[in-house]
């Protein structure tokens, strides 16, 4: 586990009156795309959400690089970026200040917040919308900049939670490839999906969670099995519960 | 607090491209003016309005220059009574030695004939009492044996322009603050959950007390700007308008010395105490809409204790008063402007007062902002 970019263990987590997470562990590495799967409901955006330390949890513990996320959560979010399904951008703010505003909330400043910006605009194609306001831009746009503000800090770690299930087949395309090229870098990239077809894609590794516990867990060939693909693994795993 | 300023600075790039938070700041500017304006006119009318006298019996020569000379049109009708109902503003029978006068005081139209007429017809009653009495070789002093001297310690136009400043000025100050900053502090919180960029916020390293701050500072200079624009337009619309002083002297409304270092610190305790109070309620909230049915009440809750002191002026609180956020800053902000000064004591148990306000709903504000409901139940 030593070798582990992000390592889970026996994590329990109580949301109201229901038990979201009921010991789940896994470990995500570096240069590699770790799925987390599961239907509506199985936990996963409750465990994105712990190892980023917006909740806390109740047992267990999250190492992000080392760091615990309960002893030290502004070093844990200053090593992840993370892009979710609600493409929630600042819609008076141009794409490029949107972009700068977390760039300098990350600590960027002065010439090293231009490089970046400007890095990240011309490595997602940005260029011709970048000072366009965010209130007029496309979904796939909006996308493109919810990215760029994730990755802008040039973090070791990126989580994607669902990331295409608002997006048009073309605008899905552009995130699948930025997730491979991020793998290709060396970063540790989770993906928390349901659409089993991008995962059997995708993912180095996975695990799948049903009703806040691990199901299956390997890299995909293993969960998959001698199955005919990822989808009639799942929906074994998931249906015999 | 490098994340603080960072926090303020977009939200107040942000703020001032919202058309909603503008417009507030622009009728705040215009407003203010426009009410004076309309009040000054009012009041000119009033004062130079003519008004119809229906009258029976002989008016003697002199009397009756004097009434038309006081703007009262003199029209001959067979029952002053009844034609005061309806017709005239006012009925007089003119007798010999008495004059009968029937108006409806419930009619602002009669009441000012009425004082038009006791006035005339007094200084009348004088003139022939004086009169006849120089005809006997009598002093007409003997009127008068005891004669009353005012000595005003302070002019009438000054008095009267106190009066209406104690009134105007903190009505105006408070509900520009509080609403000039309103749309932004909603925007800010209730906002950012709407427009699911919260998450994204809390995922920077940023610490959230920092973010908060950064935002309390945006909404205080929004509402400070919003006070500003109407105080600043409101004197500009007093400076063009003439208050009328006794034997026709006329001046403009002026604010004591004293006022303005008292107005600009509350000001700023206002608005920082209820910025703090607005961004609580908006983090409550889930939509900018349900942010304003939370906030509605705290303007009303807050602003009427405050309105109803106004239409007391001689109302002379204890210290006690004092505690009361708003309404202390009402009370503290009228001794400035009426006496010129101000007890350190009213000043510090308000200042404590809305100190503690806002470091309470800080408090309360930095609780709503790092529960985890923030996130789990947008």
């Amino acid at each position: 586990m030593t070798d582990s970019a992000v390592a889970v263990e026996r994590l329990e987590k109580t949301l109201g009156s229901n038990k979201v997470l009921r010991g789940i562990s896994f470990d995500a590495k570096a240069g590699q795309i770790f799925g987390l799967l599961g239907p509506n409901g199985a936990g996963k955006t409750t465990t994105l959400r712990i190892i980023c330390t917006l909740l806390a949890p109740d047992s267990g513990s999250v190492a992000v690089l080392g760091f615990d996320t309960r002893k030290a959560p502004e070093e844990v979010r200053r090593r992840i970026g993370v892009v979710t399904a609600d493409i929630g951008v600042y819609p008076r703010l141009s794409a490029r200040e949107n972009i700068e505003y977390f760039a300098r909330l990350c600590g960027l400043v002065g010439g090293e917040l231009t490089r970046r910006t400007d890095g990240v605009i011309e490595r997602l194609d940005m260029g011709s919308f970048s000072k366009q306001r965010a209130e007029s831009l496309s979904s796939g746009q909006k996308q493109k900049v919810a990215i760029a503000r994730a990755i802008v800090h040039d973090p070791e770690i990126l989580m994607f939670d669902e990331p295409t299930s608002n997006l048009d087949v073309l605008a899905s395309k552009e995130v699948r490839e930025f997730m491979v090229e991020a793998k290709g870098r060396g970063k540790c990239v989770i993906f928390s999906t349901h659409v089993m077809h991008d995962a059997e894609r995708l993912c180095d590794r996975l695990t799948i969670l049903h009703e806040g516990q691990v199901v299956a867990s390997g890299t995909t060939a293993e969960v998959k099995g001698d199955r005919r693909d990822l989808e009639d693994a799942f929906l074994e795993l998931v249906g015999e519960r | 607090m490098q994340a603080a300023l960072i926090v303020y600075r977009k939200e107040l790039l942000e703020i001032l491209r919202d058309r909603r938070t503008l417009l507030a700041i622009g009728l705040a500017a215009l407003a203010t003016p426009l009410v004076l304006f309309v009040i000054s006119q009012v009041a000119t009318k009033t004062a130079t309005q003519t008004y119809t006298v229906g009258y029976s019996g002989t008016i003697p020569p002199q009397l009756r220059t004097l009434l038309t000379a006081t703007s009262l049109n003199l029209v001959p009708v067979a029952d002053p009574a009844a034609a005061a109902k309806q017709q005239v503003d006012l009925g007089a029978a003119f007798l010999p030695g008495e004059i009968d006068e029937y108006y409806d005081p419930s009619r602002q139209g009669a009441q000012i004939a009425s004082v038009r007429l006791e006035t005339v017809a007094g200084q009348y009653a004088a003139a022939q009492a004086a009169a006849a009495l120089q005809n006997l070789h009598i002093d007409p002093g003997i009127l008068t044996p005891l004669k009353l001297v005012a000595h005003p310690l302070t002019s009438p136009v000054k008095a009267a322009s106190n009066a209406f400043l104690s009134f105007f000025l903190p009505y105006i100050l408070i509900t520009m603050i509080l609403t000039g900053g309103f749309s932004a502090a909603l925007d800010t919180s209730a906002g950012e959950r709407e427009r699911r960029t919260l998450e994204s916020l809390l995922l920077t390293p940023a610490p959230r007390s920092r973010v908060l701050l950064g935002k309390i500072a945006a909404i205080t200079t929004i509402s400070l700007m919003a006070a500003v624009a109407a105080i600043g337009s409101m004197f500009v619309a007093l400076s063009q308008i003439s208050v009328p002083g006794p034997g026709g002297s006329a001046g403009h409304i002026t604010l004591n010395p004293a006022a303005v270092p008292v107005m600009v610190w509350l000001a700023l305790l206002i608005a920082v105490s209820f910025s703090s109070v607005t961004l609580a309620l908006g983090t409550l909230a889930k939509s900018f809409r349900q942010g304003q049915a939370y906030v509605t009440p705290l303007y009303f809750i807050t602003i009427l204790p405050a309105s109803i002191i106004l239409f007391i002026p001689d109302f002379n609180p204890t210290l006690a008063y004092y505690l009361i956020p708003i309404l202390n800053a009402v009370l503290v902000l009228r001794d400035a402007i009426v006496h010129n000064s101000v007890s350190w004591a009213s000043i510090s148990v308000t200042t404590a007062s809305l100190v503690a306000t806002g470091l309470l709903s800080w408090f309360v504000a930095l609780r709503l902002f790092t529960r985890e409901a923030l996130l789990t139940k947008s």
